[in-house]
């Protein structure tokens, strides 16, 4: 056993009004600057569609994340040899289209003009300043928009008898917001050929070294969430760097501060490093979500205790891993699961799947069955099951139920004032964690969302020397 | 209590903040929020937390009128009302490969009036110009594609947007969110040789007989809902497809060429 602390995320689905609050602050932080005009960090989906970059999920276009060839785990995007082979021109890249073509306006214009008519502005590219017509964006398919012919060819459909959907009364949606995943096997530090992305050993944030990065781009095509970004401008590749400057005080990332619905929650997970490589090669991708979750060490329990002391983990992150709402969440409740599971990079990030209004049935207020109706829910649990647990059904609709439980254990105690746990039981869910999971999920104070351990930097640089300095140098990166 | 007028507690102002822009620091008897680091800002709060009463007859938060004329109307309470035939679609040539569609212009998701989807990285949000929503089986009967220019027409004006075709519009309803801006991305119209138009270009206020009641308290008709609110937004429109939108000449010379 090698005891590792990463810093995660959970999102809670269910209460994402998709403001994009979180996208904008970001994009404000991190990515308003030339060669990045382009890129999102965090940006936020409304699913069924087909997403920023176009098909994202599709790995047989853009070969990203993992396969198990012979029991051996191989990148999609290939060995070593033909990463080296193509080099200088990768064939699997989003193009610049497939993102979109970043537009301003020239609002001086308006100033100067003396048009016949009340003047209006055309699009021009923020690139090469010429006129444009706008043909897609980040979120283009914003509250479904687009038909759904082209929305449908959304992966999550495999398996679905889509068609049924396209109609009005079965229209279903949700939003589905998207960052780095800080995953526990990156396909991105596995693809580079100038080894310039690391996974931080303190806190297991993915980072660019922008010193080493050549510009190959091949982490664009092998993260299979299309998370990392190529800034034309400096010739390197930017990613997520999941705030730490902020995580490293303490702060939540700004994502997650400016979060309107206070869906995000960050904490600490405790891991098992050498256990790793055995998981991401589950034969069966349906056991990839179980297996994940055994990767995780009880941060109550003496052994892992000692051995994380052992293997240099501080007391504070131990002290944050006990009282991780994250660990909460993903482990004791089985309510969150990581983003496609199938790509078998063991993603870090953990979503709370959404509970959606129940159609077609009308005899449902006749009846006191409270967990019949989970094929009714108009979004199709098999479509969940797609997006977050590489089709295994079983644990999506036991976090459902468990969901589902909650809200009429609680609605009885409210309306009724009747504490009946006949429901709960039913989930699997006792009177002390319902209380427990309304307090995380329903009221979510601020330090019940964010338990984040400062980091101690006096083990891992030398603060004497940077006495003085003044933050990044004029390098036009950040700054 | 009504005039209470308190200066700003917890920040202040540069003159350099002035010359930008106005600002709003003192507490307002007709302003009911308040400035303050301390707290959120929501509407009523001065109402709520200082027991200052609503400038409605009875002080409170009304949802009843009891006013002979409301009664006599039936609209002491919000209701349903059916369509008043406003005559929008009188006389109005409908031609080959049109609908009539159902107008509505809700407020939109990312702000109010053009606060704060004028901003860029909102207009990247979204679809970068003035857009309209149509049903994708109306789409189909008007041969319109997501991302096609449209001309929604009736005889109170003209406006054209881009269409965007959703599933999550009932069938026979175009929604143009509420003052999108057309200084960005608006054609010139053919029929009025008069730039766009907007959202409000469709439609006009009409007067309900109850807006006369009163001239006082909360019973006090102006226009732009200042007191009883009015019933303007009730209307029809006549849709079609734009085969090639027209920009005057000078709107599409390259920038930089003034």
């Amino acid at each position: 056993m090698k005891v590792k602390a990463q810093l995660s995320m959970v999102l809670n689905l269910d209460k994402c009004i998709g403001c994009h609050t979180c996208s904008v602050t970001c994009k404000n932080v991190w990515t308003k600057r030339e060669g990045l005009e382009y890129a999102w960090f965090n940006n936020v989906e409304t699913k069924p569609g087909i997403g920023y970059p176009k098909d994202w999920e599709n790995q047989s276009k853009y070969k990203g994340g993992w396969k198990l060839e012979n029991n051996e785990l191989k990148l999609n995007l290939g060995s070593k040899t033909s990463i080296l082979l193509n080099i200088f021109a990768n064939p699997n890249l989003p193009k610049l289209k497939d993102y979109y073509e970043p537009f301003e306006f020239d609002y001086e214009y308006l100033k100067l003009t003396n048009e016949e008519y009340f003047p209006s502005l055309k699009p021009i590219s923020a690139i090469t300043k010429k006129e444009i017509e706008i043909e897609w964006g980040p979120n283009w398919e914003d509250d479904l928009g687009g038909e759904f012919e082209n929305r449908s060819k959304d992966y999550n459909f495999e398996n679905l008898q889509k068609e049924i959907y396209s109609e009005f009364e079965n229209t279903f949606m949700m939003y589905l917001p998207r960052l780095c995943n800080h995953c526990l096997n990156p396909a991105c530090v596995a693809s580079c050929p100038s080894a310039a992305i690391y996974k931080r050993d303190e806190d297991g944030i993915v980072l660019i070294d922008q010193n080493k990065c050549r510009g190959w781009r091949m982490c664009v095509s092998a993260c299979p969430y299309k998370k990392i970004y190529f800034n034309y401008k400096t010739g390197k590749s930017e990613k997520c760097i999941l705030c730490y400057p902020r995580l490293e005080v303490g702060k939540p990332t700004v994502c997650s501060e400016s979060c309107v619905g206070k869906i995000r929650y960050i904490g600490v997970l405790l891991y098992d490093q050498d256990k790793i490589e055995q998981i991401a090669k589950t034969q069966n991708k349906q056991d990839l979500y179980e297996a994940q979750l055994s990767v995780f060490l009880d941060p109550f329990d003496e052994n892992v205790i000692k051995q994380a002391r052992k293997d240099g983990i501080p007391e504070n992150f131990i002290e944050a891993a006990q009282n991780s709402p994250v660990y909460k969440m993903v482990v004791e409740w089985k309510i969150a699961f990581g983003l496609h599971v199938e790509f078998r990079t063991l993603p870090m990030n953990f979503y709370i799947p959404p509970l959606s209004p129940i159609v077609n049935k009308t005899e449902l207020f006749q009846s006191d069955e409270v967990f019949g109706n989970i094929e009714d829910l108009s979004l199709p649990v098999d479509y969940l099951a797609n997006l977050l647990c590489a089709s295994n059904r079983k644990p999506i609709v036991s976090a459902l139920k468990k969901l589902m439980a909650l809200r009429a254990f609680f609605r009885k105690k409210n309306v009724e004032g009747i504490t009946d746990d006949d429901v709960l039981k039913q989930a699997g869910l006792s009177i002390n964690q319902a209380q427990d999971m309304y307090r995380y999920l329903a009221i979510a104070k601020y330090e019940d969302r964010y338990v984040i351990p400062t980091l101690h930097s006096e083990f891992h640089q030398d603060n004497f020397k940077k006495q003085g300095t003044v933050g990044f140098l004029n390098n036009n990166f950040g700054g | 209590m009504h005039n209470n007028i308190r200066p700003p507690i917890d920040y202040s102002l540069r003159f350099v903040d002035l010359q930008i822009q106005p600002r709003r620091t003192v507490t307002s008897p007709i302003w009911s929020g308040i400035e303050s680091k301390e707290i959120p800002y929501s509407a009523n709060y001065q109402n709520v937390h200082e027991f200052i009463p609503w400038r409605t007859l009875t002080g409170r938060i009304q949802f009843y009128q009891d006013h002979k004329w409301m009664q006599l109307f039936g609209e002491n309470f919000a209701v349903y009302k059916p369509l008043v035939d406003a005559k929008s679609l009188s006389n109005i040539n409908k031609e080959d490969n049109t609908l009539t569609l159902k107008w509505s212009t809700a407020h939109q998701k990312f702000g109010i009036h053009s606060t704060y989807v004028d901003l860029l990285t909102l207009q990247t949000l979204s679809r970068g110009g003035p857009h309209i929503w149509i049903s994708e089986s109306d789409a189909k009967i008007l041969g319109l594609k997501d991302n096609d220019w449209v001309e929604a027409f009736n005889k109170n004006g003209v406006v054209l947007a881009r269409a965007v075709v959703s599933q999550r519009i009932p069938k026979g309803s175009a929604f143009m969110y509420h003052a999108q801006d057309k200084v960005i991305n608006t054609p010139i119209s053919e029929r009025t040789k008069n730039r766009g138009g907007v959202h409000n270009s469709v439609i006009k206020i009409l007067l309900n007989p109850l807006h006369m009641i009163g001239g006082y308290a909360q019973l006090s008709y102006s226009f732009n809902y200042y007191g009883t609110v009015g019933s303007n937004r009730d209307d029809f429109v006549v849709v079609r497809k734009l085969q090639k939108p027209t920009w005057s000449k000078k709107t599409t010379i390259a920038r930089g060429q003034l």
